[in-house]
């Protein structure tokens, strides 16, 4: 039953598209959910030992079908890549940019593929900020870039609400910050929480006792600098208390590389926080998870076999392409060094690898 | 098949006659909160009439050996620090057995007990409520700086838990070759209480409420460095290795007195001792004989002062 989880994520591509979701008389919202979406195996992470039994086999099913695949190629004929895929989708972090500063020749690499009639997508874990944030963020680097070409797992969070047809009249208790906040206004929903919860504090003494919101429906965690015992609780007691609450999770990304020079503790941190409380597995929005790639698919009208995506992350990027269905490119530009691709601890081989997108001009260059 | 046995005069008789030493967990045992349960000073002065031993292990990283020797001081019943196990403690006997080099230093995401018993078992342990109030402001590109000389990073139930110490702690065991991650327990909730006073009433209503426990400080470590830590408190058998080895006890003659499943019982189990469940903590007799629950102790009764009540009668 287990080795049917990969066919269950490209089954769940065909039929699991946001709008079949829709609630009718005999489901109720909260029900009809894909189970792939559940699925947010990170085969790197290691077993926690109070995980059901369930999700520890159905990483290990993952791992096994990786084992498969072969080795990742150099990229030597870009033009070839080019020209068998309609959509490239662009992690950000490591791949268009690193901390503040571009990355060398990414604009002209955008701009040939632009003219060669493709469409680019930019995909990123980051719930920082929102995608028009991001489009500032785009347009202070000299990028010619819509926020509409923009996918945050921020935005995951509400387009994924919008897509189970969360109920207006239900709240959102949000463990993150303001980018979240931002989207899920702008999708309409009522939202509690986010940094302004950083303030407040807790006494752990008896007496004490919390009180919740019973209209919370979701509680949607993700990257928090605000952090606290406060947010903990409050969540935990939602999701344990609230029928039908749901566990959302932007992203589980381990570290994350807000600035150039070092690593920082990332969402699957505050994930994990209220994983353990709960006893519960989030449904992840973010890559890996096959949501954004599901949601792109529909919403352009392309298939995934028409799609690359170009990542600096073996776990994240690499894996959503194949969970996808998709080619996969990863660059040596961001937090993956070839050893690492190379080790054999890795597991995960994309199709291609390759420097920097920019190769893609310097190899067509080479090529001529 | 279910071999748990309601407690009787018959096979308490048995339990006294084949046991040294009783094990007690605290929360839901011996106390609710602040307030003692009901005839615990009396039993407990029994059992030690009896020249039985008795051992408290609680796995509340909070406060350290001392300090729970003054609550039990201030409930009225006498114990020794000696006779206390706290996860605090446990953490800070594991790096002294295992020969954790006093040059380097334990980066403390948790509280005062577990800073406490650190530097008294001598090592140099910093971090704890003193971080309470870090930030992290990404706005301006700053370096986050962190200690290369700690070689272990300990975590408990932290009320203070922020940002600042997720990343200090993070990074210390990412990037300090050899660093150690060590966990005092991983209870996802414990037992908050909170009295509740009716007006007219002559006694106090008790709301239960789950609140939130070192588990998830610790799972929160665990989702930044995708890895596990090694747990010092129960189930753990560590705990369990250094008290048989430090009273000189076999398990045989022991019994496990707690009322959690997951963590008591199954501590117990995991030694090979006997083990009784009681019904004045977090776990309820319907809990108990659910289906799907898979931890059977030996004998179950609702408090300890039952001991009295059934060879009384």
């Amino acid at each position: 039953m287990l080795r049917t989880e990969s066919v269950l994520t490209t089954r769940a591509v065909v039929t699991a598209l946001p709008q079949t979701h829709k609630s009718n008389n005999s489901t109720l919202w909260f029900q009809s959910i894909p189970k792939s979406y559940k699925l947010c195996c990170n085969p790197l992470s290691l077993n926690n030992s109070r995980r059901k039994a369930s999700y520890s086999s159905s990483n290990r099913s993952r791992m096994t079908s990786f084992t498969t695949r072969a080795a990742a190629q150099p990229l030597k004929n870009a033009d070839e890549l080019i020209d068998s895929v309609e959509t490239f989708i662009f992690d950000c972090d490591g791949v268009i940019w690193k901390g503040d500063k571009l990355i060398e020749g990414v604009p002209e690499t955008l701009d040939m593929l632009r003219s060669k009639g493709k469409r680019l997508v930019f995909v990123t874990n980051n719930s920082t900020k929102s995608r028009k944030q991001y489009g500032k963020k785009f347009e202070t680097l000299g990028l010619d870039v819509s926020e509409e070409e923009i996918f945050a797992s921020s935005f995951a969070a509400a387009a994924y609400l919008k897509s189970i047809d969360f109920p207006k009249d239900k709240k959102v208790y949000v463990i993150g910050e303001d980018g979240i906040l931002k989207e899920l206004e702008l999708a309409g929903f009522q939202y509690l929480g986010g940094p302004e919860d950083g303030d407040k504090k807790i006494e752990l003494k008896p007496g004490f006792l919390m009180e919740h919101d019973h209209d919370v429906g979701a509680v949607v965690v993700g990257f928090d600098r605000y952090f606290n015992y406060y947010k903990i609780q409050y969540g935990t007691l939602c999701i344990r208390e609230n029928p039908g609450c749901l566990f959302i999770a932007t992203n589980r990304d381990a570290v994350t590389h807000l600035t150039d020079a070092q690593e920082w503790a990332g969402g699957g941190s505050m994930v994990g926080a209220l994983g353990g409380s709960t006893q519960r597995e989030p449904l992840v929005v973010g890559k890996p998870s096959t949501f954004m790639m599901d949601y792109l698919a529909n919403k352009f009208g392309i298939a995934k076999s028409q799609i690359c995506m170009v990542g600096d992350r073996l776990d994240t990027d690499i894996l959503f392409g194949q969970n996808g269905g998709c080619k996969t490119l990863l660059v040596l530009s961001g937090v993956t060094s070839l050893e690492t691709l190379q080790s054999p601890n890795n597991s995960i081989q994309p199709d291609f690898y390759t420097n920097k997108i920019s190769d893609f001009l310097s190899l067509k260059a080479a090529a001529v | 098949m279910n071999s748990c046995q309601v407690l009787s005069r018959e096979n308490l008789t048995h339990l006294l006659d084949s046991v040294d030493t009783f094990l007690f967990d605290c929360d839901g045992v011996i106390w609710k909160g602040d307030n003692l349960i009901d005839g615990v000073s009396e039993t407990l002065d029994f059992l030690r009439s009896k020249g039985k031993k008795l051992v408290f292990v609680t796995n509340n990283s909070l406060k350290s050996r001392a300090q729970y020797a003054l609550k039990f001081h201030f409930l009225g019943i006498s114990v020794s620090p000696d006779e206390i196990f706290s996860s605090s403690f446990a953490a800070a006997m594991y790096l002294k057995l295992y020969n954790f080099p006093p040059q380097n230093k334990v980066y403390v995401i948790g509280g005062d007990g577990i800073l406490e018993e650190l530097r008294l078992a001598g090592f140099n342990a910093f971090g704890g409520p003193a971080d309470a109030n870090k930030t992290v402001d990404l706005k301006q590109n700053i370096f986050f700086e962190h200690d290369k000389s700690v070689g272990a990073v300990v975590v408990g139930i932290d009320p203070n838990i922020n940002y600042y110490k997720l990343q200090y702690g993070t990074l210390c065991i990412r990037e300090n070759p050899g660093c150690l991650f060590i966990a005092t327990n991983r209870d996802a909730v414990g037992h908050m209480t909170a009295w509740q006073e009716w007006p007219g009433s002559i006694s106090d209503s008790i709301i239960s409420h789950s609140g939130i426990s070192a588990g998830c400080m610790v799972a929160a470590m665990c989702g930044s460095t995708q890895k596990e830590p090694i747990v010092v408190g129960k189930p753990s058998t560590f705990m369990m290795d250094f008290l048989l080895q430090k009273f000189n006890v076999s398990c045989s003659k022991m019994c496990m007195v707690g009322d959690r499943l997951d963590t008591d019982i199954l501590f117990g189990q995991n030694a090979g001792c006997k083990t009784l469940l009681v019904l004045s903590g977090c776990t309820t007799q319907s809990a108990l004989q659910d289906p799907s629950n898979n931890i059977h102790p030996d004998f179950y009764t609702s408090k300890i002062s039952d001991m009295l009540d059934l060879l009384e009668a």
